[in-house]
């Protein structure tokens, strides 16, 4: 090992650390997680509550369903159930949904807990109406929005049938990673949209073997050099993100898995000692602790996740060029 | 500056050569693609993605 | 010599237009000869810094010039006055090695010119990735047909990691490396599909066009490897 590696006798340690720091920090502040009483009112601004919940039952699920380490499992199974509780058992998305029967959200979160067998009588019935008619398979303006909802009806309804193959793959085929454009000219939108193509299809990394064998190799090629920018950035949100799908494809050939390596000491470096994960490195986190909340729950969720990842398929790479370093 | 070179004008010039051949990389410029207001209210609300994006300034690393 | 800095660029300036020109078929390499005329004083410095570039167009074919030729003299006067010191960067090593070599192959043999040195190749076999493409589009000039063949097969393998290289660059906005990396994966064979190398070429070439260099690069990776287009 040389110098300026960390001291960490392989990098699960490391990952482990960023996990286990970022999920502190989120358990720490789960009231900040609380829903409104009065969500389903129109004024109530649901990127600012819905949105956070739901993002933190579809990561806190999946760290609870496959980290290695059971006290890291544990805590995110805390905040999971946290996370159904505060949708009052699922009672909240048929409240949603008789208020914004068009709306695709409702689903979308609720299928997250639906996916870990957690239901609601009403709420089931209401999204079977609703996902019936012809306009539900209307794609969304953005492709890869699409397959999040079209994960949403699968998880929620279950036995995808084969129009609704039919409709993921035309989706998929419009997306980034379905057409596999010049990776030179990815800016951050389309980055945002590219990471979430590959949680679309992997089902948040569950099934990275879904990935179509072009995708990981287009994915394994350029990730280094997307990383490079973003850590050049300072920008850790989308570091993370890329972090993890770097996780879902096992980067083999030394100069990738090297940068694999140094990325994560990047991530972790970055990491406030509370286990904060701010957005960006651009600016100092905020004083104020709900505006801190809004500058760090995202990235550090999504630090956790990405070390979870890292954790569960190709450790042996990290692992690797760490000791060859 | 004249035609003739003194000692120094080529000394000086020299290194300035050898910095043109052998430059350093210049700082990263990154601006980020900004989207018309409408385009990204038409998306609505953003599942699984960052908060509002913020206007970025060009960084350097 | 702020004023010196600033006339030697804007030397550098004309003469890789003039290539750039004489590489798209708009005059012969008389256009640069004159603009690198041993008259002006920092002709031989532009050489230098320009390298084998100078001596490009005379890989399409032309007639070489006389030895009484501007660019010519420009070109042995720049070997003799610019040799790389001993505490030299490899890639003045390698800039000064290519002109060198440029020079033995398209000037009138007269037994002046210096030999090509040894140059050291270890790093492109060692160097990280951006680090590589970095230099090697500090070489740009050394893509040219049959010029360093050996630092193009050293770099052949590492395909790969150019091509990365190309994507950071033109990330960063650093139309300059961009435009030398991407030349140098012009020459180099299974760059990978979906880099979009000859995409890349016109748009490093479009948004980089204030600086004659990129434009130079651009029109060298279609002159001679028929990339870019």
């Amino acid at each position: 090992m040389t110098a300026g590696a960390p001291e960490d006798s392989d990098g699960a340690d490391l990952v482990d650390r960023v996990a286990d720091g970022a999920l502190g920090w989120l358990d720490a502040r789960r009231d900040r997680f609380r829903l409104p009483a009065d969500i389903a009112e129109p004024g109530v601004d649901v990127d600012r509550t819905l949105k956070p919940l739901g993002e933190l039952a579809e990561l806190a699920g999946l760290i609870a369903s496959v980290h290695p380490r059971p006290e890291l499992r544990a805590r995110a199974e805390g905040l999971f159930a946290f996370a159904w509780a505060q949708t009052v058992d699922g009672g909240v998305f048929a409240e949603l949904l008789r208020a914004e029967p068009h709306a695709t959200y409702p689903v979308e979160i609720y299928g997250v807990f639906a996916r870990a067998g957690l239901r609601h009588p009403d709420t089931d019935a209401l999204v079977d109406a609703l996902t019936r008619p012809l306009s539900w398979r209307v794609p969304r303006s953005d492709p890869t929005r699409s397959l999040g909802v079209l994960n949403a009806e699968d998880r929620t309804r279950g036995g995808a049938s084969e129009a609704w193959q039919d409709d993921f793959a035309a989706d998929y085929a419009r997306t980034w990673l379905g057409l596999l454009p010049e990776p030179w000219a990815l800016d951050r939108r389309a980055a945002y949209g590219l990471t979430h193509d590959v949680f679309h299809v992997t089902d948040w990394g569950r099934h990275r073997d879904r990935l179509p064998a072009e995708a990981a190799g287009y994915l394994r090629l350029w990730l280094p050099t997307w990383l490079d920018c973003w850590l050049d950035e300072r920008s850790w949100d989308l570091a993370g993100e890329l972090l993890a799908v770097a996780a879902c494809v096992d980067v083999l050939d030394a100069a990738g898995s090297v940068d694999i390596a140094a990325a994560w000491r990047r991530l972790a470096a970055a990491q406030d000692a509370d286990g904060g994960l701010p957005e960006t490195g651009a600016e100092p986190r905020p004083a104020d602790p709900a505006a801190d909340f809004l500058a760090c729950y995202h990235s550090t969720l999504v630090a956790a996740f990405a070390a979870t990842l890292a954790r569960t398929a190709p450790v042996p790479a990290l692992v690797a060029t760490e000791a060859a370093r | 500056m004249g035609i003739q070179h003194t000692k120094t004008d080529s000394a000086a010039l020299a290194i300035e050569v050898e910095s043109l051949v052998d430059s350093p990389e210049p700082d990263g410029i990154y601006h980020d693609t900004r989207e018309c207001a409408g385009a990204l209210l038409a998306l609505g609300l953003l599942l699984i993605a960052p908060p509002t994006p913020r206007p970025k300034k060009p960084s350097r690393s | 010599m702020a004023g010196n800095a600033d006339a030697l660029r804007s030397v550098i300036a004309d003469a890789a237009s003039g290539v750039a020109l004489a590489l798209r078929g708009g005059g012969g390499p008389d256009a640069v000869s004159g603009i690198l005329h041993p008259d002006n004083p920092f002709a031989p410095a532009a050489v230098r810094v320009l390298g084998a570039d100078v001596l490009a167009p005379y890989a399409l074919g032309h007639p070489p010039p006389t030895a009484e030729a501007g660019d010519a003299q420009s070109v042995r006067m720049a070997l003799a006055a610019y040799p790389p010191g001993a505490d030299a960067s490899e890639v003045s090593v390698w800039s000064y090695g290519g002109l060198a070599e440029a020079a033995r192959r398209f000037l009138p043999a007269d037994g002046a010119l210096p030999p090509v040195p040894d140059a050291d190749m270890a790093w492109t076999g060692t160097d990280p990735w951006q680090r590589l493409a970095h230099r090697v589009s500090q070489l740009a000039a050394l893509a040219v047909p049959g010029l360093a063949d050996g630092l193009a097969a050293n770099l052949a393998p590492r395909v790969d990691d150019l091509s990365r290289g190309f994507v950071r660059a033109v990330r960063r906005r650093d139309w300059l490396q961009a435009a030398g990396v991407g030349r140098w994966l012009a020459r180099l064979p299974d760059v990978p599909e979906t880099l979009g190398l000859d995409t890349g070429l016109v748009f490093v070439g479009r948004l980089g066009a204030a600086d004659p260099r990129v434009d130079l690069h651009v029109a060298a990776a279609q002159r001679f490897f028929g990339r870019g287009r």
